[in-house]
């Protein structure tokens, strides 16, 4: 066991994709390593002829990734939207990773996203040393992917400033980055493509302008429809979390994965689920992404200070965590929750103490 | 002599364009269609100019309308192609279902049966599945077009059924679709070659006729029954090339002719009943689910738009979406059309369909043209996919008198019939307007809720504001409504005299009135003005009269626009208020503080009609009654107070008087809720008032200023609670006033001296011509 702390998806699940790639026999789009109906398998999941096994990667509607790899497939840049928690970066790695085998050609945006991370930069030491010239150019993660025909990743577009934003317009619409210090130009290969990732609940972000809005087709992930599909998103992550943490802890029960996901759906949709009473809601987002750390971090108590076993107590911490993210207002909402839905539920008891003991 | 037999799904535009090739291939002799043969006559009209589709076939038991069905064509309906091709190549073409007489009749009998055996027996449980209104049971006032009538009927239209025993989504899944639905499209409706279509139809729905376990049912046994008894028939009188439509399921059964003897034997002696048929007009929305419809399509809108223009790949599609956004100021470029043609290829070829079908345009509509949002795909809904649209059928089809009367008001008044609706106001003044008013008044009174009513903005009772919106299902209602009259004014006249004198309350009967008076019925206003009468006499109840007051002073009140004689409601309301003024008082004592309240409406509402009825009588007793409810001590406060107001306002309760009833109810004596509840009554709504009216002011004023210290600290909660009603800006100039030393703005006296009068008389001609007065002439001079 090597002791890197994350592998990418392309190295995780090399064995799929490998797999994958002997079982295809359609047509691939030029660079592309699978064929797109491929791709969607890879990231729904599915049996292959040879009866191997693909794990589902995307939990939730397959209409949505056939969205998503027939405007990959298009040359369409990819607007990937949503709640923060929804799978957007996870969507997005696993894209690049089942296109062109690599997710690494990524930004970050922030505030202080600037031109040369996007387009291009200098290496000044060579800059003065040699004059503009090629060899004194840094490569940005989209002009190695524009070299390459890879899929590039923009991680929360809308927290790029505007002016940054709009350098992306050329090189979608004309596929090129032209660099006037050498009168030339990188033009795209067959291949390029730019997946982005924003959220829609930060205030202050930077809106796309039209021009560039144009450029993207949107696909909005939601989150998850039913109890069920979520538990499911919630299980299955967290086992790979125990996998790569070797947390010697035992499974997760599913029944204290059911109790985290019901609180955070109740709070969520401000209503319990039987749908008689009304809740009030918190100011954090509590996607399906909140209740998988919660339980990773419930297990790794349990591995580490506990008797191994997942139990209410472990959780209590982290469920407060997620919930209280205002240290006023989100406490009343989640005493009043304790308080009157907690409390009356009779195989709740031990995580009503807990979070008594807590609070 | 050959029978084709063309399987084909109800509405579905591959089908339709499937038929009619097939049929001029085949140039037939006789085309046999699912339907009721009762519309047989009804065939003779296709092809028509004044027959547009979507129209439906409605068929219905005269002597119970309510008992009704609807064969909906629209004009990609297989059905109604094989209709226009039987009119246009002069053949013969009838109808070969299960006559609805029988369908009916059987019905009945299962009703009666039932009936019988819950009388004998209450708790015995019911077999029986069918669910129609046994007939006579409810009176016809009482009917309305219940939804289950709807899908009860529609049955028989079904030929796929849906839910999880649909037994084409058997095939859908074993081909991998998660839907029959979409599965069926992909295979026969967006197809354009029709290389052997209805034998794939036929072995497809033979081999799940065959593997599916199915319950035996009797109708759908006596339907195949008929339709093979009616291709025999077809035999027998020597066509050579017979077609048949039918819905898929049946195809095999027809196919596959039983012995002529058993057929005749399961027919024999079914019951029977009268059936009418006429065309209606239909729309898209009631051809789709939207209606909550049975056997609907989803997307009528959309189905159309594939059967004018089958190659299309998305690019026309994507066109009218583009021009729709577009209306609707979203920026929509051509660019943008070209990028969601292409996703919706590439999401088509993902799933590997030859083209895309409406999923994969809304998908590439989502995510191109709306930015994710769904919001806009409404929109898309609503005009594109169901598009709602209304269909015509020639005045000359013989249909009830009732509609032949109300198709003549509406050609006669320009009313049209529309799918959407449309906004109306109607300047009473006007004689065509005025019509109309009178006319809608009619229908409303019939219970045609075509047009609704809204309040009009703007000042004047000349104006109404009207919505119509077709409904076809007012077909129905306008038959069932026959029985009362052949005309509209008489079958209104007959149905609300019949309603009125078998109603009970009050209030009903004068909601009745109101609408009456403007349809213009005035045998109406006079049966029921003679049932209020007799209501108000019998009825107990003071509150239920007040409550009718203000409409019947509205009425007496602004009737005459309307040129009605007012004098018959005058009569009533007098002694109504008669009655009131008598039995008030006791009705004001021992009541609660939230029953108070509605009851506090009342009185603004009452006093307010009476003062614009204007008679100094009925004003003087109501005066009296006020002044007997404020000094009785039993009154409920709050009542006993808004009672002094009203005196106060009317200025019959001023000056000591006012002050000594003031503070009789403010002493500290007086438990202090009641304290409060009659200053609350008393300054109820006035924040305003008490700013502006001095005299009001002043005795609030003055009666606080004279409180002893202890004595204000105890009723400071009562005013309190009394004030918090006021607005936030009202109470703040409240306590400015009182900061300015009390007096607030005193009112400045108009000078009367220097006006000059010559002056003045040259502006009246021009007010009065501003009045409405045309004739200035008419004035008398120097006014």
């Amino acid at each position: 066991m090597s002791d890197i702390l994350r592998y990418h998806a392309e190295q995780l699940y090399a064995q799929e994709l490998e797999e994958l790639k002997k079982d295809d026999p359609g047509k691939r789009p030029q660079n592309w390593l699978l064929t797109p109906q491929s791709v969607v398998t890879y990231l729904i999941g599915g049996k292959l002829k040879n009866g191997f096994e693909v794990t589902p990667k995307y939990i939730g509607s397959k209409r949505l990734m056939e969205i998503a790899v027939a405007t990959l497939a298009t040359d369409r840049a990819l607007l990937l939207y949503g709640l923060p928690g929804t799978a957007k970066s996870w969507v997005s790695e696993h894209l690049a990773a089942a296109i062109s085998g690599d997710s690494t050609l990524i930004i970050q945006g922030t505030a202080g996203t600037s031109e040369e991370s996007v387009r291009y930069g200098w290496n000044y030491a060579r800059l003065l040393a040699e004059g503009p010239t090629r060899n004194a150019l840094v490569e940005t993660p989209v002009m190695r992917a524009m070299q390459e025909g890879k899929i590039a990743r923009i991680e929360e577009l809308t927290r790029i400033g505007a002016d940054v934003q709009d350098t992306l317009i050329t090189i979608l619409s004309e596929k090129t980055l032209p660099i006037p210090e050498l009168n030339t130009e990188v033009q795209a290969t067959k291949g390029f493509n730019i997946i982005a990732t924003a959220n829609n609940r930060d205030k202050g972000v930077n809106e796309l302008s039209s021009a560039l809005k144009r450029r993207f087709n949107t696909v909005i992930l939601p989150v998850p429809d039913s109890m069920e599909e979520e538990i499911d998103i919630v299980r299955r992550r967290v086992e790979s979390f125990e996998k790569t943490m070797e947390l010697p802890a035992e499974k997760p029960a599913i029944e204290e994965i059911r109790r985290i996901v019901t609180i955070f759906r109740e709070l969520r949709n401000g209503v319990t689920l039987d749908g008689k009473t009304k809740l009030k809601s918190p100011g954090g987002t509590l996607s399906t992404a909140e209740a998988i750390s919660v339980v990773n971090n419930g297990l790794t108590l349990a591995a580490w200070f506990g008797d191994g076993t997942l139990n209410a107590a472990d959780l209590a911490a982290g469920i407060i965590g997620a919930v209280v993210k205002d240290p006023v207002q989100d406490k009343l909402v989640w005493q009043e929750y304790l308080e009157t839905v907690v409390k009356t539920r009779e195989e709740w008891k031990d995580v009503y103490r807990a979070c008594r003991d807590l609070a | 002599m050959s029978v084709h037999i063309l399987g084909i799904r109800h509405h579905g535009p591959g089908s339709a364009r499937n038929v009619k090739a097939f049929l001029e291939e085949l140039q037939p002799d006789i085309v046999l269609i699912e339907g009721p043969p009762e519309a047989d006559s009804l065939l003779q009209w296709a092809g028509h100019d004044d027959l547009r589709p979507p129209v439906a076939i409605l068929a219905y038991q005269p002597d119970s309308p309510q008992k009704a069905c609807f064969y909906p064509f629209a004009a990609f309906s297989p059905e109604w192609q094989a209709m226009l091709y039987a009119k246009t190549h002069r053949i013969h073409a009838r109808f070969m279902d299960l006559p609805l007489a029988h369908v009916f009749g059987m019905e009945n009998e299962a009703a009666a049966k039932r009936a019988a055996g819950a009388q004998r027996d209450e708790t015995q449980k019911e077999d029986e599945t069918q669910s129609t209104t046994p007939d006579g049971e409810t009176p016809p006032a009482e009917l309305n077009n219940s939804t289950e009538e709807f899908t009860a009927a529609e049955l028989d239209m079904e030929f796929l059924p849906r839910s999880p025993q649909d037994p084409v989504a058997h095939l859908a899944h074993a081909a991998g679709y998660d839907d029959g639905e979409r599965w069926w499209e992909h295979m026969f409706e967006y197809r354009l070659g029709q290389e052997q279509v209805f034998e794939a139809v036929h072995d497809a729905m033979h081999a799940l006729r065959e593997e599916l376990p199915r319950r035996y049912d009797r109708k759908e046994a006596l339907r195949e029954a008929w339709m093979r008894k009616c291709i025999r028939q077809a035999e027998k009188e020597m066509f050579q090339r017979i077609a048949v439509i039918c819905g898929a399921w049946h195809a095999p059964a027809l196919q596959t002719m039983p012995k002529q003897k058993d057929d005749n034997d399961r027919l024999k002696g079914l019951p029977k009943t009268k059936v009418e048929c006429t065309w209606i007009p239909w729309t898209y929305s009631r051809l789709s689910y939207e209606s909550g419809y049975g056997a609907g399509i989803p997307s009528p809108g959309w189905y159309e738009h594939i059967w004018e223009h089958p190659a299309d790949d998305g690019t026309r599609w994507m066109a009218l979406v583009a021009k729709l956004f577009r209306e609707q100021q979203q920026d929509t470029s051509v660019a943008h059309v070209m990028e969601a043609v292409r996703l919706a290829n590439a999401l088509a070829a993902l799933r590997h369909y030859p083209r895309p079908g409406l999923e994969e345009l809304n998908e590439a509509t989502l995510s191109v043209l709306c930015n994710g949002e769904s919001i806009l795909m409404q929109l898309i809904r609503d005009e594109l996919i169901v598009r709602n649209r209304i269909g015509k059928v020639p005045t000359e089809v013989p249909t009830p008198p009732l509609q032949t009367d109300i198709t003549r008001w509406q050609k006669k008044l320009r009313l049209p019939q529309t799918a959407d609706f449309k906004d109306y106001t109607l300047d009473l003044r006007k004689d065509t307007d005025l019509e109309r008013s009178i006319f809608l008044h009619r229908l409303q009174l019939l219970e045609i809720h075509w047009g609704k009513r809204f309040e009009v903005s703007g000042k004047g009772t000349f104006k109404e504001q009207w919505r119509l919106q077709w409904d076809p299902a007012f077909s129905i209602d306008i038959i069932e409504k026959g029985s009362w009259g052949n005309t509209v004014a008489e079958a209104a006249t007959s149905f609300v005299i019949n309603t009125a004198n078998n109603t009970g309350t009050l209030q009903q009967v004068c909601k009745m009135l109101e609408s009456a008076i403007p349809a213009e019925l005035p045998a109406i206003v006079e049966v029921l003005i003679h049932r209020i009468n007799n209501l108000a006499a019998a009825s107990g109840d003071v509150l239920q009269l007040m409550e009718v007051i203000p409409s019947l002073v509205n009425i007496s009140r602004y009737g005459n626009v309307r040129k009605t004689d007012a004098a018959l409601v005058n009569n009533i309301t007098e002694s109504m208020i008669g009655r009131i003024c008598i039995s008030l008082p006791a009705a004001c004592t021992a009541v609660a503080d939230d029953a108070a309240l509605p009851l506090l409406d009342l009185f603004f509402a009452m006093n307010d009609a009476i003062n614009l009825v204007q008679d100094n009588e009925l004003t003087g007793s109501w005066q009296e009654t006020l002044l007997i409810i404020s000094g009785n001590p039993q009154s409920a406060p709050m009542i006993a107070g808004y009672a002094s107001r009203l005196l106060f306002d009317a200025k019959i309760m001023t000056g000591e008087t006012l002050v000594k009833a003031f503070s009789v109810s403010m002493s500290v004596a007086n438990p202090p809720a009641l304290a409060a509840a009659w200053l609350e009554g008393f300054l109820r709504g006035s924040g305003t008032l008490l700013l502006l009216d001095e005299e009001l002011w002043s005795m609030v004023h003055n009666w606080v200023s004279q409180l002893e210290n202890d004595i204000f600290i105890q009723v400071l909660p009562l005013l309190r609670r009394t004030f918090s009603n006021f607005t936030a800006p009202e109470r703040k100039k409240l306590g400015d006033k009182v900061k300015h030393g009390g007096n607030g703005t005193s009112i400045k006296a108009t000078t009367t001296g220097d006006i000059d009068y010559e002056r003045g008389a040259r502006g009246i001609p021009v007010v009065m011509q501003l009045l409405g007065f045309k004739d200035a002439k008419l004035l008398p001079d120097g006014a």
